[in-house]
């Protein structure tokens, strides 16, 4: 169930300047949470930022009763979690939202993840699905050059099949978007990819889409809309649908096929 | 809980003075995880239209110092829908509900009050009439106290239910606009809506928000509002008002109720808490057990306290 989970910051561990994640002792909430869903987490008494912050869970350890977070600093809300002690509380409201699907994968069969930049935040859980259902899962990682993918190293040993890197400026892996990258690999996998799971900004989320419908590879992307409240009250994270005006981000997703958004009116 | 903490509202008597605000709290159903709605005071509903109604394009929300501006264009399900799939619910959970209302013309407004006529646990209708984030009626019918009061004699004459005006500080005389409002028959005025602010996106030099501006809302509003509330309960004796403005904690709370509202509406503290009016119930409870007083001593008591003499607070100009 939703809760109100008070939480103790255990421990940082920094990748690169604005780069780095934080795991909380949150037994409750570790033990809940499914790939793909996310907390709106305060650190208390602030006025700024006055909002919670949306965050996906990078990963959760119900034995450990921690969950962690992979965060970059873009502004007052991520500042205030890069600031906070060791030791400090912090309220995490959730888990919410419905999460990434693969009850229906088969043991073997093969998918791709592919993120762009910070969006990889909620993959490392997935990752542990994936292991625990015996699912080839490839990852694909890009970004608009090699700081942007300082974190990647929090991917080492989640047991993604092959990883592939893409940099806008081919300062790290393959020169070119990630989307390329992908589609390359797509036309290639034999098998063909079962499904391909997604998170990162919305341009390349639209070319990403263009990509597995031209290959008819279903998918799965984490959305992200500015949300005040994370369960559905301020309708404030709303995204252009295409059998609907709008889709409220936080309720009906984050995790949504590319087929119900309409690209075309999304900023 | 004690009787202590129940509060007269005209017509109608709530057990305490706790509401959430329309437009924070979904329609309760969203919120039933975090707080027993059978211990709030009442809540007001999301702004409820005749047809149901799509709201803005996104970005529709945008932190700001201290709170928030929205303009979130009054997205909601319908009346219809509402009566059918959301009130048996609410029923089952015994939450007192205020439905909220809106529409573009008075004829929607007295349409949407006309579906409510003889539905079963809706405790009263709030009109409002200070929506800043919709192109037609909304804040129209509040930035005039003629047009307030032709919209709310014509819903007065459309029911009996508790009638709640909802009123926007954006109106260029709040006291004109409260007075032409109870004259045209509110039983009690809740003040005030959203404040119309704007936020600009330092690079792109465009507007944070598509709607162009949006309502401030949280903490960021509390003092303005306060004033407001003070302000017409010393010009408007006895018209029963509901505060709201940034209200997040007891210390809001008591001091609204001090300025003269019988009862409190909590908005944006919603969003960042969802227990919090929960949690307010129980504190404002301690509190009147503590110092073995009422919420009805404390309505209005900053106008009673010699302090208050001097000062015309919040005087226009």
């Amino acid at each position: 169930m939703r809760a109100d989970h008070r939480a103790t910051l255990l421990r940082r561990r920094v990748f690169s300047p604005g780069f780095f994640s934080v795991s909380f002792r949150a037994p409750d909430l570790a033990r809940a949470v499914l790939p793909g869903q996310f907390v709106m987490l305060e650190v208390a008494g602030r006025l700024r930022p006055y909002l919670r912050r949306a965050y996906s869970v990078a990963d959760a350890d119900p034995s450990a009763g921690e969950v962690e977070f992979l965060v970059r600093t873009i502004g007052p809300g991520t500042a205030a979690l890069e600031d906070l002690a060791e030791g400090s509380r912090a309220s995490l409201l959730g888990p919410l939202g419905n999460g990434f699907s693969l009850a229906d994968l088969e043991k073997g069969a093969r998918v791709a993840v592919v993120a762009g930049g910070i969006g990889a935040a909620p993959f490392p859980l997935l990752f542990r699905a994936f292991g625990e259902k015996g699912i080839r899962a490839d990852l694909y990682l890009g970004g608009r050059n090699a700081a942007e993918l300082d974190f990647r190293s929090r991917f080492d040993g989640v047991g993604a099949a092959e990883t592939i890197l893409a940099t806008d400026d081919g300062s790290l892996g393959a020169k070119g978007f990630v989307t390329d990258a992908f589609a390359r690999g797509a036309a290639a996998a034999d098998p063909s990819y079962a499904r391909v799971y997604s998170c990162g900004p919305m341009p390349m989320f639209a070319a990403l889409a263009r990509v597995v419908q031209r290959a008819k590879i279903p998918a799965e992307f984490s959305t992200e809309a500015a949300m005040g409240c994370g369960f559905g009250a301020c309708l404030g994270c709303v995204i252009p649908a295409t059998d609907k005006p709008f889709l409220v981000s936080c309720l009906e997703g984050p995790i949504l096929p590319p087929e119900r958004i309409a690209w075309e009116k999304v900023v | 809980m004690s009787g202590a903490l129940e509060t007269r509202l005209g017509p109608l008597t709530l057990q305490n003075p706790i509401v959430p605000a329309s437009g924070t709290f979904g329609y309760g159903l969203e919120f039933t995880d975090f707080v027993d709605l059978a211990k709030l005071g009442a809540f007001c509903t999301k702004g409820l239209s005749l047809h149901p109604h799509a709201g803005n394009p996104p970005p529709r929300i945008c932190e700001t110092p201290a709170g928030m501006l929205n303009a979130i264009g009054l997205q909601n399900v319908g009346v219809k829908v509402f009566v059918e799939e959301k009130l048996p619910r609410l029923r089952e959970l015994g939450a007192t509900v205020i439905a909220n209302v809106w529409g573009d013309a008075e004829e929607d407004y007295v349409a949407v009050v006309g579906a409510l006529e003889g539905v079963a646990d809706v405790a009263a209708v709030e009109l409002n009439i200070s929506c800043p984030n919709v192109e037609k009626g909304g804040m129209l019918f509040g930035n005039s106290p003629s047009a307030t009061a032709s919209l709310v004699s014509r819903v007065r004459a459309a029911t009996r239910r508790t009638l709640v005006v909802k009123l926007s500080p954006n109106a260029p005389d709040l006291v004109e606009s409260a007075r032409a409002a109870r004259d045209a028959g509110a039983d009690v005025l809740s003040l005030v809506n959203t404040f119309v602010g704007m936020a600009i996106d330092p690079v792109t030099a465009r507007p944070r928000l598509s709607f162009g501006t949006g309502g401030l809302s949280g903490p960021a509003i509390k003092p303005l509002a306060l004033r407001m509330v003070f302000q017409v309960a010393r010009a408007l004796p006895g018209v029963p008002l509901m505060g709201i403005g940034g209200i997040s904690d007891l210390s809001d709370v008591l001091e609204f109720l001090a300025a003269g509202a019988s009862a409190v509406q909590i908005g944006t503290a919603n969003f960042r808490d969802p227990g919090v009016c929960g949690r307010l119930v129980d504190e404002l409870d301690a509190h009147c057990r503590n110092r073995k007083t009422t919420v009805a001593e404390l309505v209005g008591r900053a106008h009673r306290s010699k302090a208050s003499a001097g000062g015309e607070a919040g005087a226009e100009g």
